[in-house]
């Protein structure tokens, strides 16, 4: 077990790993679009836009799961102070951020046709903004703060208010009345998408969680070697 | 050739929209990170090539340098 | 056993989380009208202060059969199956507005039963099906 933790080791697998993720990426790529854009179903009422989803859906979960992981991360730091997991939130945060984005973008292309308006002040649509702001407020505590015992202090207030957010996100459409639509899928009951449209999904969601691991695994390489060439000064 | 398929009844400029713009930030994010991976890794070996003979022989003993200076000379 | 530190950390953090969450409850309380998107009928109904003036949403379903339209003027009755608002609005209405439906209207309310509408959102549901399936569910509900 111990091994498996040694950065050494982790840095090792690391580049195997980036390999094999790279081979794979392109050919799960492009069958989740030509799934996604051709091969599935219009929808009974949304007709094509639906299409939308396929990409709206995977990028918010990548967002929130995202988050959810930063905070965990950045909370082991902070009790146990395990250096290397720093390296693991910092790979992570600006992928989160940038799925924010495209979460939001996608999903106000899809509410201009669908609900007649690119977006709207309901409880969804906005704590998802708020998200958004708390990526960018963690990355900059990390970026900027330069005392580390600071910026991991800042970082995980950051993480408690986010997390409260992402229940916020989660319940949002159940709690409030909101323009968006509640969650179809989800563990505690039956989907509510027909199977013909679960699989361009379900592909789009693997192909996505595939390039954000060959990001991540980037990231990482790169968060090490720069922690690595800081030790050359010290020589 | 059939444009309807591309056309969508009227929401194709929503769903390409989408669709490209998705697929622009990602490979931009890609491209990114690669070329700033690709120079730290040039950089890194430039500056072990500046130790001292004695400094270069004691990063070595670091697995992880070990790791990134076998794995770039290879490529 | 846990360190001492730790302990420390772990109880600051269990302070923090236990302060955000009661700043955060007490926020939304503040803010309850605003966290609403729109109301529905019945609370429309069962308020005691409607400010007529005020620009406001409500939401729920269109009833079956009452969407009546002359031109550019439309009229239908939002419902949640308890209660009921007619509304009046002029103007285009989003392609995915249809009876049967989840729609939002964004105006001003006349009265308890009267709404003037500015702007028409439709709402969609979680459901997600080809046309196929949904003439097939149609068919066996008949």
């Amino acid at each position: 077990m111990i091994k498996y933790l040694n950065p050494s080791y982790v840095f090792k697998i690391s580049g195997k790993l980036l390999n094999l993720f790279k081979t794979l990426l392109i050919p799960l790529v492009a069958i989740g679009l030509i799934f996604s854009l051709f091969l599935s179903p219009e929808d009974y009422i949304q007709g094509d836009s639906v299409r939308i989803m396929y990409i709206h859906v995977p990028s918010a979960w990548i967002s929130l799961f995202g988050f959810a992981a930063i905070s965990f991360f950045c909370i082991l730091n902070f009790l146990f102070k395990i250096k290397n997991v720093t390296l693991i939130y910092k790979s992570l945060a600006p992928i989160g951020l940038t799925f924010n984005i495209v979460a939001i973008v996608t999903g106000s292309l899809w509410g201009q046709p669908t609900w007649g308006t690119w977006w709207a002040w309901d409880a969804r649509l906005t704590s998802m903004l708020v998200l958004m702001f708390f990526y960018i407020a963690f990355i900059f505590s990390y970026k900027f703060i330069k005392s580390p015992d600071r910026s991991i202090k800042a970082c995980t207030l950051i993480s408690v208010l986010g997390l409260i957010n992402i229940i916020i996100i989660k319940y949002s459409v159940e709690w409030w009345s909101t323009l968006h639509q509640p969650s179809s899928i989800s563990l505690a009951k039956e989907t509510t998408v027909h199977f013909s449209m679960l699989i361009p999904l379900g592909l789009m969601v693997f192909a996505l969680f595939m390039y954000v691991a060959v990001i991540f695994l980037m990231k990482y390489r790169i968060e090490t070697i720069r922690v690595k060439k800081k030790g050359f000064k010290k020589l | 050739m059939n444009f309807e398929i591309f056309i969508m009844n009227g929401f194709g400029i929503y769903v390409w929209s989408a669709f490209v713009f998705t697929f622009l930030v990602c490979l931009f994010l890609y491209v990114r990170t690669r070329k700033t991976l690709k120079k730290l890794e040039k950089n890194f070996i430039k500056e072990a090539n500046n130790l001292s003979e004695e400094q270069f022989e004691d990063i070595k003993k670091q697995k992880i340098t070990k790791e990134i200076l076998i794995s770039h000379s290879r490529s | 056993m846990l360190l001492k530190k730790v302990k420390i950390r772990l109880s600051i953090l269990l302070a923090l989380s236990v302060l955000s969450v009661l700043a955060i409850f007490l926020l939304f309380k503040v803010l309850e009208d605003n966290v609403l998107y729109f109301y529905s009928p019945s609370e429309i109904k069962n308020s005691d202060d409607i400010n007529l003036k005020k620009k406001i949403r409500i939401g729920g379903m269109v009833k079956k059969g009452s969407i009546q339209s002359y031109e550019r003027d439309i009229k239908f009755i939002v419902t949640d199956l308890k209660n009921e608002i007619i509304v009046s609005y002029s103007g285009t209405v989003p392609a995915l507005f249809a009876e049967g439906k989840g729609v939002v209207a964004e105006g001003s309310l006349k009265d308890k039963k009267f709404f003037i509408a500015k702007r028409i959102l439709a709402k969609h549901d979680e459901n997600y099906m080809p046309p196929e399936v949904q003439e097939s569910l149609n068919k066996d509900a008949k």
